[in-house]
């Protein structure tokens, strides 16, 4: 049996430690609650878990634990922040670029190394300044600042080419927000772009100067893509070409390059497939048509080591060709002019012979018998080459016109009947009979007639009329402020062509002047050289459409024009006497000049040479005999001719009156043989009466 | 990837919470490791804001997908 007192104690004692328990349980509850709390979740409810459970599930330990892995968690984090911060602040110290941290007062909070060298290197407690006093050097508050919007919008703002001290930067400025989203700072990164701008200028203007430099060139620059389009051509290149910027857009190559030249064609293939550079001579055509010659260099365009295209830089030298075209015509016409002149020279002397002894032969005939007209025949034929020689010579030499009286209008209507010949041009002529002689040299008259009907005849290749007349008439007033006043024979000669332009009119006379592929622009240069040296002179009509008149003005003479009809009436010499010294190399010359001049009656003695004409003159002179005259050839080949002889013949004897004598009639001493000390002059081929008359003239020169 | 699931639908947060923080903790080296993902499955609406909360705060990963008749929270590795 328990007693009562030991059950009341012990029940006193199970009471205590109930509540003891109740305390402790309380308790475990309450920091369970507590923990909970702190996890951010809602206390245990009575009935979710009892004590005895409660105790089993040990949330403090469960919560404990999990306190410990969040703990570690932060642990972690921290260091991965630790580092990132280290990184940070490293792209922060080293940066190419100036980095700039401001509050919402725009007051600098911090920045890097960069920036200090960007803008205030010398300057010291730039913390906490305002930005646009430390950076923009501007005291006051600036309203309008761009980066003022990063704090109102929050949105990145960039400035490009922002200028501060003269120098330019792109600034970016970025927003950074606090853990509640609210913006408590601005990142402003700067970089430095003035080389770069300088290096872009400075870039600019040296394209600037090299585009100034090639579009003023005075040489044709072009750039051509590898199918030939036109990547660039130049100023001159369009106005040599004529085409405008626009019009090259649309233009190849193959549409500039001649079409005549094939060559050129496949040499500019190669150009533009890059197989063919360095110097280069092309013709290109205009966008009129006109040719023009070019030279020059092309090289390659490269980019990054690819072929992209060729550049050319080319002269325009078709002036240059033609001159240098002109110059190897006019080697060329003086090289035939020599061989024409030592032709005709020759042919003259055999000329002499032949004419010479026909001239006798119709003395001694009678003008009745056949043997005669057969002289006659001879003659003319004979006196026609003569002609032809005389073209030769003024083709030769064009030199001194040697004057004859002459009637013109026979002159005209042969020069203008030859020029004519197979012509599809009708011809109509005007010239009266009573039409005053003309003092002229025959052949260059022939000549200067001649290339006026030719060119009349050129101008209407479809055919047409030429008109050539002539009158006489008095030249005084205007006219005449420019030429001699006087008595002139006015010769027209007309075409109903297409007319010279009046761009053209004031050339016409110039050497090597024409507007035709295959003229060489000296037979208008020709006539007018001729009808100058016979003191005339030469005007011209004309207009686009409405044909060309040439007006030639010769002076007229006194005397009488020896014409075909009076050759036979005047054929015999008169009788003359003296003693005469005939000086040429030929035999023939010589035989038949002996046997005029015996006809005529004078004694005659021969030379070979100057030398040899000397040495006889001198004797004859010692002796009783002197001689009368001397007729000395000029050109005596491989020996002395007569102008050196008559020198060393006047020294002998200042008053030896000589006669030159030439196969060129035109040397410059036949038409001033005065000034060479000759006192007279005959042309060969010469008939006995030519002849008779130089030595009449020598010898009686009063009669 | 062993995946471990739990249907805790019924019980009420904090004992849903106890219950995933007692096996996130039992499991954690394994979850940190990337060797296992723990599920839970729960009708609670607090328990589906407190658990993924305080297993983010252990520096777990965890997706919450809405289904039928609860939520599936899947717990899973932090350490990438």
């Amino acid at each position: 049996m328990i007693p009562e007192d030991e059950i009341r104690r012990l029940t006193s004692e199970n009471r205590e430690l109930q509540k003891k328990y109740e305390t402790a349980i309380g308790y475990i509850r309450e920091k369970v609650d507590q923990l909970l709390g702190v996890m951010g979740t809602a206390p245990l409810k009575s009935e979710e878990l009892d004590d005895k459970t409660l105790i089993g599930v040990d949330p403090i330990g469960i919560i404990s634990n999990s306190f410990a892995q969040i703990l570690k968690h932060l642990n972690r984090t921290n260091e991965k922040l630790k580092i990132t911060s280290e990184e940070i602040n490293a792209i922060f110290k080293s940066a190419g670029m100036g980095i700039l941290v401001i509050d919402r007062d725009m007051r600098v909070l911090s920045y890097n190394p960069m920036l200090q060298e960007l803008f205030f290197a010398d300057k010291p407690g730039i913390l906490g300044q305002p930005c646009y006093k430390v950076i923009c050097n501007i005291d006051g508050y600036i309203e309008d600042c761009p980066f003022r919007k990063i704090f109102e919008t929050g949105e990145q703002v960039q400035q490009m080419k922002w200028v501060v001290n003269n120098r330019y930067y792109n600034v970016v400025g970025t927003a950074v927000r606090d853990e509640l989203g609210t913006i408590t700072r601005a990142v402003l990164v700067y970089m430095d772009i003035t080389e770069r701008i300088l290096g872009e200028e400075a870039l600019r203007k040296s394209e600037e100067r090299y585009r100034d430099l090639f579009e003023n060139a005075n040489d044709l620059i072009q750039c051509i893509d590898p199918d030939g389009s036109f990547l660039y051509v130049n100023r001159a290149w369009c106005e040599t070409l004529g085409y405008s910027l626009e019009e090259v857009q649309d233009l190849t190559i193959f549409d500039i390059i001649h079409p005549e030249c094939s060559e050129c064609g496949s040499e500019f293939k190669n150009v533009v497939y890059g197989e063919k550079t360095g110097h280069i001579e092309i013709k290109f055509i205009t966008q009129t048509g006109r040719e023009i010659i070019v030279e020059g260099n092309i090289n390659n365009i490269l980019e990054g080591g690819r072929f992209v295209g060729t550049r050319g830089i080319f002269r325009n030298i078709t002036e240059k060709r033609k001159t240098e075209e002109r110059l190897l015509t006019a080697q060329k016409i003086e090289s035939l002019g020599v061989l024409a002149g030592g032709i005709a020279h020759d042919f003259n002397n055999l000329m002499n012979a032949v004419i010479g002894n026909i001239d006798l032969a119709l003395i001694y005939s009678k003008p009745g018998d056949e043997i005669h007209q057969m002289l006659v025949r001879a003659e003319k034929a004979a006196l026609l080459s003569k002609d032809l020689t005389s073209q030769l010579l003024t083709f030769s030499k064009g030199g001194a016109p040697v004057k004859k009286v002459t009637s013109i209008g026979e002159l005209i209507s042969d020069s203008a009947g030859f020029a004519m010949r197979g012509a599809n041009v009708r011809c109509e002529f005007s010239l009266p009979a009573d039409l005053w002689p003309v003092n002229v040299d025959k052949g260059q008259i022939k000549q200067a007639i001649t290339n006026l009907v030719t060119n009349a005849v050129q101008a209407m290749p479809e055919g047409g009329l030429v008109s050539v007349s002539a009158q006489n008439v008095i030249v005084e007033g205007p006219k005449a402020q420019l030429n001699k006043e006087g008595a002139y024979i006015k010769i027209t000669v007309k075409d109903e062509g297409a007319g010279i332009s009046k761009e053209h009119i004031s050339r016409i006379f110039e050497p090597y002047f024409t507007t035709r592929q295959t003229g060489s622009g000296l037979g208008l240069a020709a006539t007018y050289s001729i009808i100058r040296a016979h003191e005339g002179f030469i005007e011209v009509e004309s207009s686009v459409g409405a044909g060309t008149a040439f007006y030639i003005y010769l002076p007229a003479c006194r005397g009488e024009a020896e014409s075909e009809n009076n050759i036979e009436k005047n054929r015999l010499p008169e009788a003359g006497r003296g003693k005469v010294l005939f000086m040429d190399d030929e035999e023939l010359v010589r035989e038949t000049a002996g046997d005029m001049l015996g006809y005529m009656g004078y004694d005659v003695a021969f030379a070979r040479d100057g030398n040899e004409a000397i040495q006889i003159f001198e004797k004859a002179r010692g002796s009783d005999s002197p001689f009368d005259v001397v007729i000395m050839d000029l050109t005596i080949p491989g020996g002395m001719g007569g102008k050196e002889a008559v020198l060393r013949l006047l020294e002998i004897d200042p008053g030896v009156r000589a006669i030159v004598s030439s196969g060129y009639s035109s040397d410059p001493i036949m038409a001033n043989y005065r000034q060479y000390g000759f006192v007279g002059v005959v042309a060969k081929p010469y008939k006995i009466k030519d002849l008779g008359e130089a030595l009449k003239k020598v010898i009686s020169p009063g009669e | 990837m062993q995946v471990i699931k739990y249907d805790i639908c019924g019980q009420i947060c904090p004992s849903t919470l106890l219950t995933a923080l007692k096996e996130i903790n039992n499991y954690s080296q394994q979850l940190m490791d990337g060797e296992i993902t723990l599920v839970f499955y729960t009708d609670n609406r607090d328990a589906v804001t407190t658990i993924p909360e305080s297993a983010a705060n252990m520096g777990y990963t965890v997706n919450v997908t809405k289904m039928e008749k609860c939520y599936m929270l899947e717990i899973s590795g932090g350490r990438k």
